[in-house]
């Protein structure tokens, strides 16, 4: 029987998602102590607005890395992903540049305008995503495996399926550029005095860096040796069925599946006629991926019963 | 004058007369593109969702200057944005 720590252990990026409330935090950070406990240097990392890893680990995480748990040669870190940091950075590096080009009388009016980027939608997800590849790239660095503790599942294939997205809208406004330069240079060629050069050359670096960080993400995402997503599901119709969806839009991506997880199995002595309908809705459940079973775990806080579930992953 | 200067002027005059519709026809197609991209970028300002926003604010600094040709441009004489008063 292949275990989920054998089938995650050489991933450097496992996403763990699923259903909203079906232990996605409990099972990612259990996965990353089974690891760690292997020797492994371990990053986890919440991408949930509702973020809960600090609950779990029964103590304060934020935007930078924390340590959760130490070993004699592997460590758990945790981050849960503040995107409102991110959009503020952004925005005041962009507000810098803008200062530094623009004359004065128009600063006052070039920054209310950047306000208006803040609140736009898909500014939050943008900058969720742009920690998720930032994540990656210095956490591969620093620690052996990245794991991602994922928002519920509609989000996380939305964030999944951006960088794809992005390249195209980059390629989209790249050829426009083309087109621009090409008329800029017959207009040069035909005496035309109107130098936009800067400008064009300046458009056409910042688009170029864009697409390559996308391109990146989403050739990583889909690199079956680097990354893995694992699905978490309690054994119950509805995140049974949205489960399926998750496997066959992943399948779509791109993204390989390598797990999944059947949550909160109920006890069989207490509760043996649940137990036969959530074995029996499992037996008929195959999503492509070995079925991790773990049980039911009363008040599920703190290190203890982390340590439970990750003796049923190892 | 002399000759060859007068030469000049005309020979200057011949291929303003053959390559100027030219050069206006690349200028505007030109104009064309860079109103495009214009629009794109400020999309979220004008009042269209833009999913795009984090990623278009980093291409305002470089299109910034030419707002106001762009809007007189677009047919509104003053600028149709409140917070931007270019003129």
């Amino acid at each position: 029987m292949s275990s989920l720590v054998a089938a995650t252990a050489d991933r450097h990026a496992i996403f763990v998602g699923g259903k909203g409330g079906v232990g996605k935090t409990s099972v990612a950070s259990s996965l990353a102590l089974a690891h760690a406990q292997g020797g492994s240097r371990v990053l986890v990392v919440s991408t949930d607005p509702a973020h809960n890893l600090g609950h779990l680990w029964e103590r304060p995480v934020g935007d930078d890395a924390v340590t959760l748990w130490a070993g004699p040669s592997g460590r758990v870190d945790g981050v849960e992903i503040d995107p409102s940091r991110t959009v503020d950075a952004h925005l005041a590096s962009v507000s810098d540049t803008m200062t530094r080009l623009l004359p004065d009388h128009l600063h006052r009016a070039a920054r209310a305008h950047l306000e208006s980027a803040r609140d736009a939608p898909g500014t939050h997800e943008a900058a969720v995503l742009e920690r998720v590849a930032e994540t990656l790239e210095i956490g591969l660095d620093r620690y052996d495996r990245v794991i991602f503790d994922t928002a519920p599942s509609g989000h996380t294939l939305h964030l999944l399926a951006m960088p794809d997205k992005m390249t195209g809208w980059t390629e989209k406004l790249l050829a426009n550029r083309d087109r621009s330069e090409r008329f800029a240079v017959a207009y040069g060629a035909l005496g035309g005095t109107k130098d936009t050069s800067d400008r064009d050359a300046e458009l056409r670096r910042l688009l170029l860096r864009r697409k390559a960080r996308f391109s990146l993400m989403r050739d990583s995402l889909a690199d079956p040796r680097r990354t893995g997503f694992v699905i978490v599901t309690v054994a119950e119709p509805m995140p049974i069925a949205e489960s399926r969806e998750v496997a066959r839009q992943l399948a779509e991506l791109g993204v390989a599946l390598v797990g999944v997880v059947a949550n909160r199995l109920s006890p069989a002595d207490l509760m043996p006629a649940r137990r036969t309908r959530e074995d029996a809705l499992l037996e008929h459940l195959d999503l492509g991926a070995p079925i991790t079973r773990i049980p039911l775990i009363d008040e599920l806080v703190g290190l203890p019963s982390l340590e439970r579930i990750a003796t049923s992953l190892v | 004058m002399s000759f060859s200067s007068r030469w000049a002027a005309v020979s200057q005059g011949l291929s303003e007369f053959y390559a100027g519709p030219y050069r206006r026809t690349f200028a505007q197609s030109q104009r064309d593109e860079d109103d495009h991209f214009m629009l794109v970028v400020l999309a979220e300002s004008l009042g269209v969702p833009d999913p795009a926003a984090y990623y278009t604010a980093e291409l305002l600094p470089a299109v910034y200057e030419d707002f106001h040709d762009w809007h007189q441009r677009a047919g509104l004489e003053r600028s149709p944005l409140d917070h931007i008063s270019c003129c």
